[in-house]
């Protein structure tokens, strides 16, 4: 389905390369009282059509700017953003997006968040349900299905909205430390379950976070950022080959990126230390 | 009202064990009966004792007895009907008015434009005053009254719904948008149930500033109600009956608060002020 889907769109723009294309772009929150803030100081980045990309950078410096902008959701202010040959203009559907905090609609259940998307796209009500139900299984939230978020905890509200934003099958998705209020062990559960429902149904990817070992274990490639303002620093190429995860974490490929790595994100952070400190 | 520092302190409580644990329960429990039985019973005392004339404190009996004596006439639950029935048609109003003005103004240019200086000045002045251009225009009768309570509390629903609605966390509007939502689902049905625990709270203040109109506006131009029927009394030098009053309007407007606390728990299950209050209790 996804794919008839992706095929018509580049019907409709054949010149255009599907992916993420991220061009020039730079962006300043200008605060009502307060000084302005550059957050992102011009971008580039070109993300291959079903790559999975890592953007890894200290608190601040502007992750969540840059995947916001991605999604649609503020205008932009310089450059150009392409996603899947459309030139992004505003938010929708094709672009799924997972938010840090969650942003789940506190009044529905879990079962009904996740349905919201859903009854959007027009799907017959049995259907509705079944995708859901999948979906809620998918996470392993089986029998809180008529729970409120707040009834949740952090980790639990976190899968709820992964649930929420797959259930609609974007061809992109877009996510802001989807793991970040997860334990260890839920964490690489669902690190590892990412990783198989997107070899089932590979989309474009672009997955924020600053744990190093996570970006690296499950990117093609990581793009590290500089401390504030954001600029691209480096690009990692991180594709080990087909294993599973705990091999994979051994491999001395694995150790050696991870270190390498490491070393790019720790200048980072004890610059951003010292410009908070100064 | 049973309010949040009670519910934190029996929920504090319930981490202890043993005597001391259910004395404090007990407490807190009994506590608001005892402070309102203590203050009757002075009330009483100090009548019989002929502390005061009771003429100008007539024993609580007296007065109790004189709301039975009311209540078997039939009077009393007539004016408690009529007070009510002002109360609430005026709060709908107001309700309906202050919700939808709430969340157009922010909304639309030009009625904010138009509304902003009125609810300025509106806000912070004795709606009241303008009662007897009320009067002036509508007549005595229950059409002047009813507008008169429902100006008096729509400001307040105004500015509750305005704020909140502009107040809704932007990632919840922007996920609902990724989903693909419309700018009018966006409004039903994301900023509406978002903003709902604000603007109830808008509404509980409203509703008590709704009763307290009626009641002035039944005071001053009659008509029946619990405010009428009160000042008559005082006209025919009643004490009993003046007091009577007061404990009849002090019970209605303590049901009606108690109602919008229920209401407010019914609507909004989903909200963690609701799930503390069931699971400490
Ligand atoms: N609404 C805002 N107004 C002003 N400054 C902001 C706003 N949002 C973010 N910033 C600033 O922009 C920088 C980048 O923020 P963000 O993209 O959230 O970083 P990250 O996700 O990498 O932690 C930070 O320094 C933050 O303080
Ligand atoms: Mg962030």
């Amino acid at each position: 389905m996804a794919s008839v889907a992706r095929s018509g769109r580049e019907h409709d723009n054949p010149a255009a390369a599907p992916g993420i294309s991220i061009s020039g772009v730079c962006h300043e929150y200008r605060p009502a009282n307060g000084r302005p803030v550059l957050a992102l100081d011009d971008i580039s980045l070109e993300v291959k059509d079903r790559e999975f990309v890592s953007i890894l950078g200290p608190s601040g410096c502007g992750k969540s700017t840059l995947l916001y902008l991605m999604g649609g959701f503020m205008p932009l202010q310089q450059g150009e953003i392409i996603v899947a040959g459309k030139t992004v203009t505003g938010p929708g559907p094709d672009r799924g997006v997972v938010f840090q905090n969650f942003a789940l609609f506190p009044w529905k259940s879990v079962r009904d968040n996740i349905l919201y998307g859903l009854e959007k796209q027009g799907l017959p009500r049995e259907e509705r349900l079944e995708i859901a139900q999948h979906y809620i299984d998918m996470v392993h939230l089986s029998g809180f299905e008529d729970s409120y978020p707040s009834q949740l905890s952090g980790g639990m509200k976190q899968r709820v909205a992964i649930a929420r934003t797959l259930a609609i099958k974007p061809d992109t998705l877009l996510m802001d430390e989807p793991f970040g209020a997860l334990d260890a062990q839920t964490r690489s559960l669902m690190q590892e379950e990412l990783i198989a429902i997107w070899n089932r149904s590979p989309t474009t990817v672009v997955f924020v976070t600053h744990d190093v070992r996570e970006a690296v274990l499950l990117a093609d490639r990581v793009a590290v950022m500089t401390a504030r303002p954001g600029r691209l620093k480096e690009i990692v190429e991180t594709k080990f080959a087909d294993a599973p995860h705990d091999e994979i974490v051994k491999s001395p490929e694995f150790l050696d990126k991870v270190d390498y790595t490491w070393n790019l994100v720790r200048a980072e952070a004890v610059a951003a230390d010292a410009e908070k400190a100064g | 009202m049973a309010g949040p520092s009670t519910n934190a302190a029996i929920a504090l409580s319930l981490r202890e064990n043993g005597m001391a644990h259910w004395l404090r329960i007990g407490f807190y429990k009994v506590g608001p009966f005892f402070t309102v039985t203590a203050l009757l019973l002075t009330w009483e005392l100090a009548s019989r004792l002929e502390l005061v004339i009771a003429f100008l404190l007539p024993p609580l009996s007296v007065v109790l007895l004189r709301i039975a004596e009311d209540m078997v006439a039939g009077q009393l639950p007539l004016d408690i009907a009529i007070t009510l029935y002002r109360t609430l048609v005026a709060f709908v109003l107001a309700m309906v008015i202050g919700i939808s003005l709430g969340i157009v103004i922010p909304r639309v240019a030009s009625i904010r434009w138009f509304f902003d200086p009125i609810i300025s000045i509106g806000l912070p002045m004795p709606k009241i005053a303008l009662l007897p251009i009320f009067m002036l225009w509508f007549g005595l009768f229950d059409t002047s009254k009813i507008l008169m309570v429902a100006f008096s509390a729509s400001f307040q629903i105004i500015i509750t719904t305005w704020s909140a609605t502009q107040n809704v966390e932007k990632e919840l509007i922007w996920s609902a948008r990724s989903l693909g939502a419309s700018n009018r689902q966006i409004l039903w049905e994301v900023i509406f149930p978002a903003s709902l625990p604000q603007i109830l709270t808008g509404l509980q203040i409203a509703m008590p500033v709704c009763l307290i109109v009626v009641l002035v506006t039944e005071m001053v131009m009659g008509g029946q109600g619990l405010g009428d029927s009160m000042l008559r009394s005082a006209r025919y030098v009643d004490s009993p009956g003046v007091f009577a009053g007061i404990v009849e309007i002090g019970i209605v407007g303590f049901c009606v608060i108690r109602s919008m606390e229920l209401i407010r728990r019914r609507l909004l299950v989903w909200h963690q002020e609701t799930q503390k209050e069931e699971t400490t209790v």
